[in-house]
């Protein structure tokens, strides 16, 4: 027992030490509740947004690309629907029960329900939504539109897939679109400020991107914008409402100025040998055929092919893949005299009088090398407009070696060689036109006269893509000047560019035109077979290029036992004369005659624009 | 005011202040709990009728004389000890911890009755000791309150364990512990930190603490929680969402929303203002106690009252620390807001003893 005393003072001890302890407690609490206040208070707006993303969910939606046009309106590339059959796993009770009841009225195969099988359960917790099978009949269709009712858990839904009309006609030209990395869909999205989630597809094979040609090279435009449905999701992830779904925007269409016909036409007449076609619009510069041939299905590229039937497009030894038209070089050969011809005339070389006597060969001065022409025999006397339409070597080997060699290749610059002249192709390629400073950088050797006159018949080391014949062959029809080239004219713009002459008249253009009319309608014109292929005058210069080089005929007939050693096949071609609307290049590998091989091809083509 | 209603020859022993404030708190933990288990009828069923009998239970217990729970306290505790043994034995493990023993009716969490029994039971003990308690005295508590932690720590249920183990201590501090013995100890313990890091601490218990000291570092993902709370929270501003408009307590993101972590799905829904009137009403209680342990009538009283209120002050900080994220997560539920019908009881049944403490008085203090 404690008295009185000490109980006073037990008292007091007490009453310090609790109050001790509870303004212990009330500091605890003070730091509690600023700690509160500072979440609630101070960082609302963080925390605000916290609670947001956690419970939003975004699910892209994705956009149908736009539609691309020939010319005339024909539709090229489409979207084709098909119908797949997705079913509500979440809203499922029994899997196998429903399976067992819906195979009554559609037919799975045991593919389809070992997919569904393995993924139901993951997607029933997520309320997702699962495809049970993809391509429907019509007559499937029809069987589920009839008895449908009793699956309210399943519905058909339009994917689509990206379809071209003429599978083989466009393969280089329009391309064809495939799947995509995540670094280029993140940069993308990156550009609509979208992250990489989850997506509801309206394509079967998911996100697409374009892969070469117009459907690389305007992906943009025809992809679209995405959408976005938002939803409110719980902790696991699970959706739980859509809130919002901003609609995306389809891709625009696409009217290109390729022409339809003449692909037809070109197709048809380069019958799968290896080559290309290319023809331009000169008022505008518009691409309106471009073909390489041989040529794939874009429509099994974009929509699935078997790997062995991908692996002998492959190893095709025809490279189908490989687009000629931008990417193929080949030696101009005599495609080139008449930028010679004009480099003679500006220069004050030659004019139209001046003749030389070609007995068949030329021969350098300097080490007596001979250059030899395709006749043995030669010409005899050959003026200019002559040499173009005999297509005399010994003139033009002559009029090279008096040049100089940097004027020359700068004067050919202007025609396009060396340069891109293509404003939206894919990938094009810028050939070669050869400098000294080229030729020591690359083979170690100094430039010789004898290349210098080599280039005067387009043989050597200068090559250009069949694209940049064809504007050549425009330029020279619209007498030195020109409009880059391109696909899509909407969305390009395009100036004049001009061939800087001092001493060229109209006058000179005009002769020039008349000696490659002469080509086709002179009796020793190279192309002279083609006379008859037409309604309207067209002019012309063919070329045969030289793929081993032989000193006589007979030496020739052996090589040429091996096909891959014969002359490649060029013409350049535009018409009608005297107001030329079209020009044209044709390459055919290995096809030996400019004239009579490529030439109607030509022909073919320019009677498709020009006849309608 | 406490008081004494004469009712032909027969008392009533009540509180108006702590009766209605802790109503209150009941009655509004129903409707948070209502929102925090997601509108589920039946768990607000559950918890309602324990409200219903704990308040009825809280009326009863604080008819009894305070001599009454002086002379059976030892046999309180006793039978505290034996239930928490007999749940080591029988008891149904949830989550990988032995805590509750099925009664059929109900599964009582034993250790929340000991957090009532043992400071009682110390009370009973050192009313009458001279000051300072005597080092043997003090020893002996301590050897008993070190035991009952133990049993307590070992289920495991480490937050608990701490409260029962700070009821003694209190108990033994406001008896009149020397300052001499409680500094040299608080020294011994800041010591053998690193021993007890070591040997008593489970690896999930160290890495909550390693992850609350530094949330970077986090392997098991164990802040999850505790940044789900602070969202919670944090995003409630200053009125907060609505009753029911959570968006992280009924998606899902805050977990244990009906039990340790209830306060974040007020705090979200009520915002700062909802949180002050909550704790003020918890303020209230606590300042009503402090104001009735002064004026207890013995030394017994005021000890028992000092201490169970002082037990219900650090079962709410601990739970509030917690949510907010300034103490490790030790699961601990809030007082009287909480589901779980053991916690709930046992305060009611602490607070009714509180009131029994503080009505009765006698004419001649001895």
């Amino acid at each position: 027992m404690i008295n009185l005393e000490e109980r006073v003072v037990e008292k007091k001890s007490f009453f310090n030490r609790l109050i001790i302890i509870y303004l212990f407690f009330a500091l605890i609490f003070i730091f509690f509740l600023e700690r509160t206040y500072s979440l609630q208070i101070s960082e609302f707006s963080n925390y605000e947004i916290a609670a947001i993303e956690n419970k939003t969910k975004e699910v892209l939606v994705q956009p149908v690309r736009g539609i691309i046009y020939d010319r005339n309106g024909n539709i090229i590339v489409n979207n084709f629907p098909s119908y797949d059959l997705i079913i509500k796993p979440w809203k499922i009770l029994d899997l196998n029960k429903f399976i067992e009841e819906i195979s009554i009225v559609i037919e799975l195969n045991p593919g389809e329900i070992d997919f569904v099988t393995e993924n139901f359960k993951r997607k029933a917790r997520y309320n997702r939504e699962l495809i049970l099978k993809k391509d429907l009949t019509r007559v499937e269709i029809a069987r589920f539109e009839v008895r449908g009712f009793n699956f309210p858990n399943a519905f058909i839904d339009k994917r689509y897939s990206r379809r071209h009309n003429y599978p083989h006609l466009f393969s280089h030209a329009i391309g064809y679109v495939g799947g995509i990395n995540n670094e280029k869909l993140s940069s993308i999205l990156d550009d609509q400020a979208l992250d990489f989630d989850e997506t509801i597809f309206s394509y079967s094979n998911g996100f697409l991107i374009g892969k070469t040609g117009i459907e690389n090279k305007y992906d943009k435009i025809l992809r679209g914008l995405y959408g976005k449905k938002i939803y409110e999701v719980d902790a696991r992830g699970k959706l739980v409402k859509q809130t919002d779904y901003i609609q995306p925007k389809n891709g625009d269409s696409l009217f290109t100025s390729l022409d339809l016909e003449s692909h037809k036409v070109a197709y048809e007449k380069m019958n799968n040998r290896r080559g290309a076609v290319v023809a331009v619009e000169i008022e505008s510069g518009s691409i309106v055929t471009y073909l390489s041939t041989p040529s794939f299905s874009s429509n099994d590229i974009s929509n699935g092919i078997s790997s062995k039937a991908f692996n002998a497009l492959l190893k095709d030894p025809n490279k189908p893949f490989f687009d000629r038209a931008a990417q193929g070089r080949y030696s101009p050969a005599s495609t080139i005299k008449p930028a010679i011809g004009l480099f003679g005339l500006e220069e004050n070389l030659i004019d139209w009088n001046f003749s030389i006597n070609d007995p068949g060969y030329f021969i350098l001065p300097e080490d007596q090398r001979v250059y030899r022409g395709w006749r043995k025999s030669g010409h005899g006397n050959v003026n200019l407009n002559k040499a173009i339409i005999v297509s005399s070597n010994t003139f033009f080997f002559s009029l090279a070696y008096q040049s100089d060699i940097d004027s020359l290749i700068n004067h050919l610059s202007n025609f396009g060689f060396g340069k891109n002249i293509c404003l939206d192709c894919f990938n094009p390629d810028i050939g070669l036109l050869p400098t000294p400073e080229w030729k020591m950088n690359n083979l170690n050797f100094g430039w010789f006269k004898g290349d210098t006159v080599n280039l005067g018949v387009g043989q050597g080391y200068l090559s250009a893509t069949p694209l940049q014949f064809a504007y050549y062959a425009s330029f020279i029809a619209n007498k030195g000047s020109n409009k880059r080239l391109t696909f899509v004219d909407s969305q390009t713009t395009k100036t004049l560019e001009n061939l800087p002459l001092k001493n060229i008249q109209n006058s000179d253009w005009d002769k020039l035109h008349s000696s490659m009319i002469g080509v086709i309608n002179d009796p020793q014109g190279t192309a002279k077979r083609l006379k008859d292929l037409k309604t309207y005058t067209v002019a012309a210069k063919s070329g045969t290029v030289e793929l081993v080089s032989t000193e006589t005929k007979e030496d020739y007939k052996i090589i040429r036992e091996n096909e891959g050693n014969r002359d490649h096949a060029i013409i350049i071609a535009f018409g009608p004369m005297p107001e030329p609307k079209y020009a044209v290049s044709v390459i055919i590998e290995n096809g030996e005659s400019g004239g009579s091989v490529a030439g109607p091809v030509a022909i073919a083509v320019l009677n498709s624009l020009i006849e309608k | 005011m406490k008081k004494k209603l004469d009712f032909k020859n027969f008392s009533i022993y009540f509180d108006q202040y702590l009766f209605i404030s802790i109503t209150l708190l009941s009655i509004m933990g129903l409707f948070f709990l209502y929102s925090a288990s997601q509108e589920d009828f039946n768990t607000v069923m559950k918890q309602s009728i324990f409200v219903g009998f704990g308040l009825i239970l809280m009326f009863a217990v604080s008819q009894l004389d305070p001599d009454f729970y002086k002379t059976f306290s030892g046999f309180f505790l006793l039978t505290s000890i034996i239930l928490i043994l007999a749940t080591i034995v029988f008891g149904k493990e949830i989550n990988g911890a032995k805590r509750w023993l099925d009664l059929g009716l109900f599964s009582l969490q034993t250790s929340e009755l000991i957090k009532i029994s043992l400071p009682i039971f110390l009370a009973s003990y050192l009313y009458n000791k001279p000051l300072p308690i005597s080092p043997k005295h003090t020893f002996i508590m301590l050897i008993l309150i070190v035991f009952i932690f133990f049993l307590v720590y070992r289920q495991p249920d480490l937050g608990t364990g701490l409260v029962v183990f700070m009821a003694g201590i209190y108990i033994l501090f406001l008896a009149g512990l020397s300052w001499k013995f409680i500094f040299t100890s608080f020294g011994l313990i800041v010591l053998s930190l690193p021993f007890l890091w070591n040997n008593f601490l489970q690896p999930f218990q160290r890495q909550r603490i390693l992850t609350f000291l530094d949330p970077s570092n986090d392997p098991y993902g164990s802040s999850w929680n505790i940044t789900q709370s602070k969202i919670a929270i944090g995003s409630g501003g200053m009125s907060g969402k609505g009753f029911q408009q959570g968006s992280q307590a009924h998606l899902n993101f805050l977990p244990e929303a009906e039990t340790d972590f209830i306060f974040a799905v007020i705090a979200e829904e009520f915002g700062f203002v909802g949180v002050c009137i909550l704790l003020s009403i918890f303020f209230f209680i606590l300042l009503r106690c402090l104001y009735l342990a002064f004026n207890a009538r013995d030394r017994f009283c005021r000890l028992t009252i000092g201490g169970l209120s002082l037990v219900f002050a650090s079962t709410l900080l601990i739970n509030l620390g917690m949510v907010v994220g300034i103490i490790p997560v030790v699961g601990m539920p809030m007082p009287f807001i909480s589901k779980g019908g053991s916690s709930l009881l046992s305060f009611y049944i602490a607070f009714g003893i509180i009131i029994s403490m503080a009505t009765h008085k006698k004419l001649m203090q001895k």
